[in-house]
């Protein structure tokens, strides 16, 4: 039990390092003002956990400040030049109704990061979906001047993206700074993966299925181009390692999390595929929430079952050697 | 493909998560596993004879008389009520106590009847749907979609009746804001 | 005498149509995102729903069980008719904007099941106040909903814009109604949970669900 709640803080700060390089390279691209940004999500979420831990009358700890690591996820997905209100309405949505009133860190049903994008990309779409191009840095106080639609719109809706394959990889296009940053995050995916923080079945079923996709039904011309630049739009490279393989979300045997993350990397290449939806690996995750949840009473029922096999086994080895002496 | 478009229809007309129609009934069989998918079960059957019996209404009756037209749903539904009963208690006269609950539950709610107006509707929109078969297929479809939201709340329904749930929000609070992240999700979708 | 009193007042508050019952939800979720169709709505649903079940209640208790049901079901179409000529002189846009919602209140679970169930084992001066209460309940959190989504979605209440510069547009959506509707029903159980405790004095068991 000691080891397992060591094990979970270790999982929290090596996911907090991983998304820290993220931030720095958020703040070289868009200023203090992805800081501050990032700052306001932190401080929301942890007055909103305490204030729902308050009413739950259950004491804070350490292992509590995965409200922190979730915060940081959402602001990585959101244009440095958002509303800070919206992003504090996403913390709160977050932390008070997608995790806490279904039990909080005990209970988890949903993504908090997946369920308060998803609020805010249905009420705020436009703040959501349109950025700042990479290097403007605006004011913290200020309003970007001039806003664009993302790569990952562009590649949608031409199968083309205008940037070479370095500004790619360092993240120097437009979009959500965390989740564009591809370098850093196959480099966050490693080690995550090494370090076991993630579940690898539901990141490589993530990642084999949008390649599979990519390939079988290219949305480019060639079929390099079209595997490549799926994996490195539409935040499929950070919801695989934050948002699908989150241990807390994903089915715990790496089989099942397997055909998990390959569905919801199914489903979403072919919404992208055929509808242009931005993003629609994070909406898809979050619909999938019943699977994986339909996935893990499987798992408990098949131990409960070699539960029950394995002592009525070894109930009938001791009679066995009862009868032999 | 095909499979995944026609799944992603079933979420995106969904009855329940779109438009709320039978969340009440959905609550009342969640109290257990078997209820649930019986009263789903048992809601499409209703929802696919009823959807062919509104085709027939629809045909008969003139458009001056279009406030009667729920009056003749109704009267629709009642009749198939009536001889559902009659057919369990024929084909299964030992289970019938417990089989004739899942049809008293499922005949007059906002599931069915929203189902008739709205394949109704959707007819006046869509000539392709303006057919016996037609009607029956989006009738087949809205009860399809009660059991895939059935479904939905039974994979988590330990989940959010568990203690770890604070006491206040156990069972049907939580049902309810689980249903409106995945509705929300499907919006999304559109 | 108090007992009395309490059962009868439990659909406003004790047992609350909507958030106790669970009952007539969807057009709370769906319809219930401005005041002007809350109105409606109420109109309708106290309308319906009264005149069903006092009519209903005159409807011989020997007959079969599927039998009421169907009979219940028909008076209330029968009324719905009525109804709606009358709401179309009085909220002539907001009927049309409602659509479906309007028609199935006629088959809303307080005449369909509650009746049967309730209604009909009381006599008939209780079942009248009680009712009254029931329709109450559902008529209070309709409205309050309404105003609290039409605040927070659109900026204005009943019709009338106010000074809100953050608006949360998903609130007005069905999404929004669900999820609002959950928390407003957790907060019910709690503030219940705490009076019941504090008549009960201390020593309660926490226990807020409706089962």
């Amino acid at each position: 039990m000691r080891n397992k709640i060591k094990s979970q803080r270790f999982i929290w700060i090596d996911i907090m390092l991983t998304l820290s390089a993220l931030s720095i390279m958020q703040y070289f691209y868009y200023g203090v003002r992805a800081v501050v940004l990032s700052g306001i999500c932190v401080t929301v979420s942890t007055a909103a956990e305490l204030i729902s831990l308050r009413l739950m009358n259950r004491k804070f700890t350490a292992d509590d400040l995965t409200c922190v690591s979730d915060a940081v996820i959402l602001s990585l997905m959101l244009p440095a030049a958002i509303d800070y209100k919206i992003a504090g309405i996403a913390c709160a949505f977050a932390v008070m109704i997608a995790k806490n009133l279904f039990g909080g860190r005990k209970n988890m049903i949903f993504s908090p990061a997946a369920a308060a994008y998803l609020f805010i990309l249905t009420s705020w779409k436009k703040d959501v979906l349109m950025f700042t191009a990479p290097h403007v840095h605006t004011g913290v106080f200020d309003k970007a001047s001039e806003l664009v639609s993302s790569a990952s719109h562009n590649f949608n809706t031409t199968g083309k993206m205008n940037a070479s394959d370095f500004e790619i990889l360092m993240g120097n296009i437009s979009g959500p700074a965390g989740a564009v940053s591809i370098l850093l995050l196959v480099v966050a995916a490693f080690i995550l993966l090494l370090r076991r923080d993630i579940s690898s079945g539901a990141f490589f079923g993530t990642i084999v299925g949008t390649a599979l996709l990519a390939a079988v039904a290219p949305m480019s011309v060639t079929i390099g181009d079209s595997v490549k630049y799926t994996l490195a739009s539409n935040m499929v490279l950070f919801a695989a390692i934050y948002i699908i393989s989150d241990r807390r979300i994903a089915p715990k045997n790496n089989y099942y999390a397997f055909f998990y993350g390959f569905f919801i990397a199914v489903f979403s290449y072919i919404f992208v595929l055929t509808t242009a939806k931005e993003n629609a690996v994070i909406i898809i995750s979050v619909l999938f929430t019943p699977v994986a949840l339909g996935l893990k009473n499987l798992e408990k029922r098949i131990d409960d079952l070699a539960a029950k096999e394995e002592t009525a086994l070894s109930e009938s080895r001791e009679e066995e050697k009862a009868d032999e002496q | 493909m095909f499979l995944i478009a026609e799944l992603v229809v079933l979420l995106t007309t969904n009855l329940i998560l779109t438009q709320a129609l039978g969340t009440s009934t959905l609550f009342i069989a969640a109290g257990s596993k078997k209820n649930l998918l019986w009263t789903a079960i048992t809601i499409t059957v209703f929802t696919t004879i009823g959807s062919a019996a509104a085709y027939f209404i629809n045909r008969l009756l003139p458009l001056s008389m279009g406030d009667f037209r729920l009056l003749f749903y109704v009267l629709a539904i009642g009749i198939l009520y009536v001889l559902l009963l009659a057919a369990i208690y024929f084909a299964d006269k030992k289970n019938f106590e417990t089989t004739r609950k899942y049809i008293h539950v499922s005949a007059f709610n906002c599931a069915v009847m929203g189902t008739l107006f709205i394949v109704t509707g959707r007819a006046a929109i869509y000539s392709a749907v303006n057919s016996l078969s037609g009607f029956m297929i989006a009738g087949a479809e809205a009860g399809t979609g009660f059991i895939l939201a059935a479904f939905i709340l039974m994979a988590a329904f330990r989940r959010l009746c568990s203690k770890e749930v604070p006491a206040a929000f156990r069972g049907f609070p939580s049902m309810l804001v689980y249903l409106g992240i995945i509705s929300m999700a499907v919006y999304a979708l559109t | 005498m108090s007992n009395r009193k309490n059962s009868v007042l439990d659909g406003l508050l004790g047992d609350n149509t909507v958030f106790s019952g669970l009952m007539v939800i969807s057009p709370v979720i769906v319809c219930g995102d401005t005041i002007a169709n809350a109105l409606a709505v109420i109109y309708a649903f106290s309308a319906i729903t009264f005149l069903s079940v006092m009519i209903n209640s005159f409807v011989p208790k020997k007959l079969p069980y599927t039998v009421k049901i169907i009979i219940y079901t028909l008076v209330s179409s029968l009324i719905y008719i009525p109804v709606r000529s009358a709401a179309v002189h009085f909220f002539p846009d907001v009927v049309e904007r409602l659509g479906i919602y309007f028609m199935l209140l006629a088959v809303n679970s307080l005449i369909v099941v509650q009746s049967e169930a309730k209604f009909f084992k009381m006599k008939r001066g209780k079942m009248v106040l009680s009712l009254i209460f029931y329709i109450l309940g559902f008529d209070a959190v309709m409205l309050i909903t309404a105003f609290v989504r039409e605040l927070l979605a659109y900026g204005t209440v009943y019709g009338r814009i106010v000074d809100a510069n953050t608006l949360i547009g998903g609130l007005g959506m069905p999404f929004g109604g669900f999820i609002l509707l959950g928390v407003f029903c957790g907060i019910y159980r709690s503030i219940r949970a705490a009076i019941r405790h504090e008549n009960n004095g201390a020593g309660g068991d926490g226990d807020v669900s409706d089962s």
